[in-house]
């Protein structure tokens, strides 16, 4: 097992829990674990891969996820690593389920594993372990439901009830009783570690006005160690504040709206130390494992804690002092709710889409996330109904959803203005105790640090066309 | 540089077509009716090279319309009023732009080069990399590419000479652009928002000029494929299409000419007729490899490498000294076809 670590993976050692996990996986053992973020919970399989004989299969909610941690595994040098999703060709999949049996990692989506000529190809194959990833997609009470999660239990005893194990890095207990059942974990072991990362200090900033938050949030980035991770709400927030920075600074922003290359090019450009901070959406920061991010600003509240955290988690994984702060001003109550609200159809846009697909239309007006929570809703219910009592069925469910995800917010909003420790207060929703802190909050006393000493990276600067293409192939000048 | 493009397409729409048809024409909207549009009025040139959403497409209507250069007709019916048309007197399209042409092509030429340059920088300065697109034919083309050449400095070299030609011929600020959003050993390619911001410039001013030079790189190379051999193969061909300098050796190959005879012949290193001959076996099916590689050693030239799980050339040669660097690319290219 140490052989492989080192040789495969270029690790001394196991960090928290891995240990103690893949001996269970090993053993054949059912397991939940629930790691920090950038625990190195993808460990905790691709090790096992190497020592049980034949495939493991990950189902991962995210295509981006996906592909980052299949190129990782190409880094590393593993060749016999898929991913199936649905920007597969017909034919593509067809030749990759020919040779299925030849792979050791099968990434899918679970959209993916709806198909009938995927799970026939899969029975056919020995999988010598299930992972569910992001398992707390699990749950209805998680903060990122997935229905087309649910169906796992049965592809699961589909495939002859492999050993599995369901990973994630934020879930409160609820959450992980969800996973059991669902998966039908049978005789599970429960790695649940300390989600608390100590070496991060949590800071809550109160101004009064939003032009106060950009004035602060300026002055914070000049005088932090960098580099740093500004999160907004809006994509048009990430634009406006990366114009505001990059006066000074190396910025970009990044979100969801820009083509997939520019997305990875900024992406790399913040691996790589070429940017100073990255203003972004929520769609940044998945499977990035940058062990140096110094801070993490969030220039508005998430609207619910699961969120939150996985976001603070993004710094300071490798365990020096680093600082998350989030900036708060009266009327930012407002911002999510008016979130929350966005979120969820109207009554008029239920029938809308309702009637769109009853004619076989694609276009139902909804968002991704509403549409699949309508269509798992509707499996349950009797489709020839009328289509307002459907509607009204529905508009109830989605309402008992936004009382839920409001729950969160009042949450958020109670522990941004309350007075007691940040981090106590904070890891009380995942029923945790903080460990020990030097440096905890705000409210536990403790400051910002300006940091001087930090050497300003340098930057690269643009050349004209002919030297960089000299630089690029190694040509020495005076050549031509 | 867009309010020029909108007001462009609307003098050539004369009146006809709403700003919808613009919005479609721009963003390679592949409808009947646009396709047809596109070569009626003429715009086909512009056909997808400036992909904006329609409220930015509106707010440059309004704001033209402000100015007195458009006026409406009906319902986001614009036509060019006189100072319109005195406006776009001066203004000229970026020279090579045809996006109707290459609408299926110049994205996947794009994500070869920039990949391959990235792995040839990383290679020859020893460093690692995380490949720039994650498509994996992308990756795979250009991993197959690469194994078809020998020497990696003397690629760089004529590669690096193929690309300073053309880019010579363009706009230096053209120039500049495109190979700021080349990915090296040590810069990350940028983003055009990022290249608009450092130079001061509208972000589809930038777009146009990396589209301007990527299709006049393009041209260039169906044009002269001679002269830019490496760029040509870049190219997406059918399978048996070779590079034309390789179609050439094919043919004196046909006609009975060996190996050495053909170098001569074409005035070519003898190298460069393998790198043809190897070229040829990846494509060309119906190919006999007997004459340059008995079979007795194309098999133990597969079985080696099957049992050593490899395709690298060295760890091969080490454990059969008999045969050449030359013999095992051919044995494996043949096996890489037949693998597929």
């Amino acid at each position: 097992m140490f052989d492989i670590l080192k040789e495969r993976f270029g690790y001394d050692s196991f960090r928290i829990g891995q240990r103690e996990i893949i001996e269970d996986v090993l053993n054949g053992q059912n397991c939940v674990a629930m790691l920090p973020t950038g625990g190195g919970k993808s460990l905790c399989y691709q090790l096992p891969g190497y020592i049980l004989n034949g495939s493991v299969l990950i189902i991962s909610p995210l295509v981006s996820l996906m592909e980052d941690q299949v190129q990782q595994l190409r880094n590393r040098g593993e060749k016999r690593v898929v991913a199936l999703n649905r920007f597969l060709s017909y034919r593509e999949k067809r030749d990759v389920l020919r040779e299925l049996a030849s792979y050791r990692f099968i990434y899918a989506s679970p959209e993916i594993l709806q198909s009938p000529l995927l799970i026939e190809a899969l029975t056919r194959i020995n999988i010598s372990l299930f992972v569910v990833d992001e398992a707390h997609c699990i749950s209805q009470w998680g903060h990122d439901f997935r229905p087309d999660f649910l169906k796992l239990g049965l592809l699961r005893q589909t495939l002859g009830n492999p050993p599995c194990l369901a990973l994630t890095a934020t879930a409160t207990r609820q959450v992980i009783a969800d996973i059991v059942t669902t998966l039908k974990l049978d005789d599970v072991k429960q790695h649940i570690y300390p989600l608390d990362r100590p070496n991060i200090c949590l800071y809550v900033q109160y101004v009064q006005t939003v032009e106060e938050k950009i004035t602060t949030l300026k002055h914070l980035v000049a005088i932090l160690p960098k580099p740093g991770i500004v999160y907004v709400a809006s994509r048009q927030w990430a634009e406006t504040l990366s114009e505001v920075l990059r006066e000074d600074h190396r910025v970009s922003y990044y979100h969801g709206g820009m083509d997939g290359e520019q997305r990875l090019l900024i992406q790399q450009q913040f691996v790589y130390d070429q940017l100073d901070v990255i203003c972004c959406t929520n769609a940044f920061g998945m499977g990035i494992d940058k062990p140096n991010v110094r801070f993490v600003i969030h220039f508005h509240l998430p609207t619910q804690p699961e969120a939150y955290w996985q976001e603070v988690g993004r710094v300071g994984r490798d365990g020096n002092e680093s600082i998350a702060i989030l900036l708060y001003a009266p009327g930012d109550e407002q911002v999510g709710q008016t979130i929350i609200d966005m979120e969820f159809p109207t009554m008029e846009q239920i029938v809308y889409a309702l009637n769109a697909l009853r004619h076989g239309q694609k276009e139902t007006g909804l968002t991704d996330v509403q549409q699949r929570l309508l269509l798992y809703w509707l499996e349950q219910m009797d489709k020839q109904e009328h289509i307002h009592t459907l509607a009204k069925q529905l508009y109830a469910r989605m309402e008992q959803r936004k009382k839920e995800k409001l729950t969160k917010w009042i949450f958020m909003q109670r522990w941004v203005t309350g007075h007691t420790c940040r981090r106590r207060s904070l890891l009380s929703y995942f029923e945790q105790q903080p460990l020990k802190n030097e440096r905890c909050c705000d409210q536990c006393g403790a400051h910002i640090h300006a940091n001087a000493t930090i050497e300003r990276i340098q930057q690269i600067q643009l050349r004209p066309w002919h030297e960089e293409l000299r630089s690029m192939f190694a040509i020495k000048v005076g050549n031509k | 540089m867009l309010q020029h493009i909108v007001l462009f397409c609307i003098d050539r729409f004369r009146g006809e077509r709403s700003l919808a048809a613009i919005d479609h024409l721009l963003n390679g909207k592949k409808t009947a009716q646009t396709l047809q549009d596109s070569k009626w009025y003429d715009v086909s040139r512009l056909f997808g090279m400036v992909p904006i959403d329609r409220s930015r497409l509106f707010d440059v209507a309004r704001a033209l319309e402000a100015d007195g250069f458009i006026s409406q007709v009906d319902e986001h019916i614009y036509c060019t009023t006189a100072s319109g048309k005195e406006k776009l007197r001066r203004f000229i399209l970026p020279p090579y732009i045809d996006g109707w042409k290459y609408m299926n092509e110049s994205s996947l030429f794009w994500k070869r080069l920039s990949l391959l340059i990235q792995t040839i920088a990383n290679i020859i300065h020893r460093t690692s990399f995380e490949p720039i697109h994650r498509d994996e034919h992308i990756q795979s083309f250009v991993k197959r590419w690469l194994f078809q050449h020998t020497h990696i400095k003397t690629l760089a070299r004529s590669l690096y000479e193929e690309m300073y030609e053309l880019l010579s011929y363009v706009e230096e600020k053209d120039a500049n652009i495109f190979v700021w959003r080349l990915t090296s050993h040590e810069r990350i390619g940028w983003t055009n928002e990022q290249i608009a911001y450092a130079i001061n410039e509208e972000d589809v001013a930038v777009l146009l000029s990396f589209q301007n030079v990527l299709h006049f790189m393009l041209e260039m190379t169906e044009k002269e494929a001679e002269k830019f051999p490496l760029l040509y193969s870049l190219r997406e061909r059918k399978r048996s299409q070779l590079t034309s300098s390789a179609q050439k050796t094919w043919e004196l190959l046909k006609e009975g000419y060996s190996l050495e005879q053909i170098a001569q012949l074409r005035g070519l290193r003898k190298g460069t007729i393998e790198d043809h001959i190897v070229e040829i076996a990846t494509y060309i099916p119906t190919f006999v490899l007997t004459p340059f590689l008995e079979e007795s050693k194309r098999k133990r030239i597969i079985q080696q490498a099957r049992q050593l799980k490899t395709k690298k050339l060295r760890a091969i040669k080490e454990l059969l000294p008999d045969v050449s660097y030359f013999e095992i690319r051919l044995a494996l290219a043949r096996w890489e076809r037949e693998d597929v």
